[in-house]
């Protein structure tokens, strides 16, 4: 595989998504919405109920809900928008890499939901003032592996969508919440605060947002430097890895599976 | 009658829409998972910050916000089907065959919009109940809720109390979504988050600052959560009258008030021609 036409068209598709960000400033405010209202329930709920030391795990998760909800509804579900539209058949019938397309809306969406979570940031930090004991290597390092599984996941879950029609908005509607519950996105749930049994934790440890929501926490609030937060990172690195491997044997399968079955540039179904 | 015949065919294709995409049984308890999650989300930060924080643990202030965090989903979960309705509608052309016939479109949405309340009546009180039980299996604690064929029939009288107030919210994102090709998309995010914080579903609006506690107090969906929480956690028979009287005026005002905003935006969107405008 020669590297360039791979880049190129990583690069290539990266820029659509951040054109079509930050050509529409409007977009940026549209995206933080469900983030910046949910950060600020959810901190309301803790100062209402006297733990406003754990305002800080409100906001964090509204930071990370912009970029889950990235993943889901601007990865997950982007080919079956791509279909609907008739973008798909450009793809397939182009020499570009199905896989360089999804690594290129990736980096272009993680660059593009940035704002959205620093407005979430800055929100949280001038009206609740969260205590932050930080190591920000730690905190640095953490937050960009847990992006990169996390997106990994996204491509591997935008490989099966390939597959559906109209159920994958409905499946999208289904995971999103149950995932952010799981994974403790306003609260330990795995741990010794964890209320799930130890069966639920280790399953909720497969989603990577969990094990970065986790060591995130542990790094951001309580000053755990890297050498305390090494297994969150090793366990990170591995999902990413896993589901960029899953992805494109999927992506490989189903786009095979497709064309035999000549359902794969099916507009609506 | 033909106006029943339309709502009924309006509200028979948003049961279509909402549940044909699988098996009836099986997206109906799909549609559970949502706000099961949601739920369970708020009832378990609840816990852990009263277990950690100064206030202690209440099992009945997790009652309360068990059953906001329920109801909260509820609303949103058909105040923004208009909105869909909408723009999923332009997107797939249907939208535009509705606005074809002799019908003005806001009798459709009025169609799908209580499809979608029956549908999520019947998914947010299951989520209650699912989520009434792992309350207990995960956090060893009981949930004080008086359920007995009396406070589920005043449940029951809230929620149909609640439809015009929701059904107003409705017509005003329908209204922009008439003229939208991008952003609609983002409105049950916004309708959802907006719910959240200033319906009074997870704290009492009282924490927010004046003038927005007040404004937040004084919402029929405010009444609404307060009168159905009087119902199956207090018992509380005069608070409940006096808070769904409220919701009632509160609604109605809503519906009259965005009704006619939704009407001269059809209006005008017609002689502008963008009902079938699919991208801006």
């Amino acid at each position: 595989m020669e590297t360039r036409p791979w880049l190129r068209t990583m690069k290539a598709r990266a820029l659509v998504r951040l054109w079509s960000i930050f050509g529409e400033p409007l977009w940026v405010v549209v995206n933080m919405g469900f983030p910046v209202l949910s950060a600020l329930a959810m901190s309301l709920l803790y100062i209402s109920i006297g733990a406003q030391s754990y305002v800080g795990f409100a906001i964090l998760g509204g930071v990370m809900i912009s970029f889950w909800a990235n993943v889901l509804w601007s990865m997950a579900s982007n080919f079956n928008w791509d279909k609907q539209e008739g973008l798909f058949d450009v793809y397939l019938t182009s020499s570009g890499s199905l896989t360089a397309l999804l690594i290129g809306m990736s980096v272009g969406g993680i660059v593009a939901t940035v704002p959205s979570a620093a407005i979430v940031t800055a929100m949280g930090w001038a009206l609740f003032h969260p205590v932050v004991s930080a190591s920000w290597p730690a905190v640095v390092v953490t937050f960009a592996l847990t992006l990169a599984a996390l997106y990994a996941l996204g491509m591997t879950l935008s490989s099966l969508y390939l597959v559906y029609g109209r159920e994958a908005e409905n499946l999208n509607n289904v995971i999103q919440e149950p995932v952010s519950m799981v994974s403790g996105m306003y609260f330990p749930s795995i741990g010794p605060f964890s209320p799930f049994p130890f069966a639920i934790q280790v399953g909720a440890s497969l989603i990577p947002l969990t094990i970065g929501m986790d060591a995130l926490r542990k790094s951001l609030f309580y000053g755990q430097g890297i050498a305390a937060v090494w297994l969150d990172l090793f366990v990170l690195a591995d999902l990413a890895v896993a589901f960029l491997i899953a992805s494109s044997v999927a992506l490989r399968a189903l786009e095979k599976k497709g064309r035999a079955d000549g359902t794969i540039s099916v507009r609506i179904r | 009658m033909p106006s029943y015949r339309s709502l009924f065919a309006a509200a028979w294709m948003g049961i279509q829409h909402d549940l044909a995409w699988t098996t009836p049984a099986a997206s109906l308890l799909l549609g559970v998972v949502a706000p099961f999650a949601s739920v369970m989300t708020t009832s378990i930060i609840y816990w852990f910050g009263a277990s950690h924080g100064t206030s202690g643990f209440d099992p009945s202030h997790l009652a309360y916000v068990l059953v906001g965090a329920a109801l909260y989903a509820h609303i949103a979960a058909y105040a923004w089907v208009p909105t869909t309705a909408i723009a999923e509608g332009k997107n797939l052309a249907v939208f535009p065959h509705i606005y074809l016939t002799s019908r003005s479109t806001a009798l459709y949405l009025a169609g799908r919009a209580l499809s979608a309340f029956a549908t999520s009546v019947v998914t947010s009180l299951l989520a209650l109940c699912f989520a009434f039980y792992a309350v207990g299996l995960f956090m060893h604690t009981g949930v004080p809720l008086v359920v007995n064929p009396g406070t589920l029939t005043l449940l029951g009288l809230a929620f149909l109390v609640n439809i015009p107030g929701a059904l107003g919210l409705g017509y005003l994102l329908g209204a922009y979504s008439l003229y939208a090709s991008k952003f609609e998309w983002s409105l049950p995010g916004y309708v959802a988050g907006l719910l959240m914080v200033f319906s009074g579903a997870l704290f009492p609006p009282s924490i927010l600052p004046w003038p927005v506690s007040a404004g937040a107090a004084a919402l029929p969906f405010t009444f609404f959560i307060t009168a159905a929480r009087d119902a199956i956690i207090y018992g509380n028979m005069s608070d409940y009258a006096l808070s769904l009287t409220y919701c009632a005026i509160g609604g109605v005002l809503m519906l009259v008030v965005f009704l006619r905003v939704y009407l001269s935006a059809e209006k005008r969107a017609r002689r502008d021609g963008v009902l079938d405008r699919r991208l801006a």
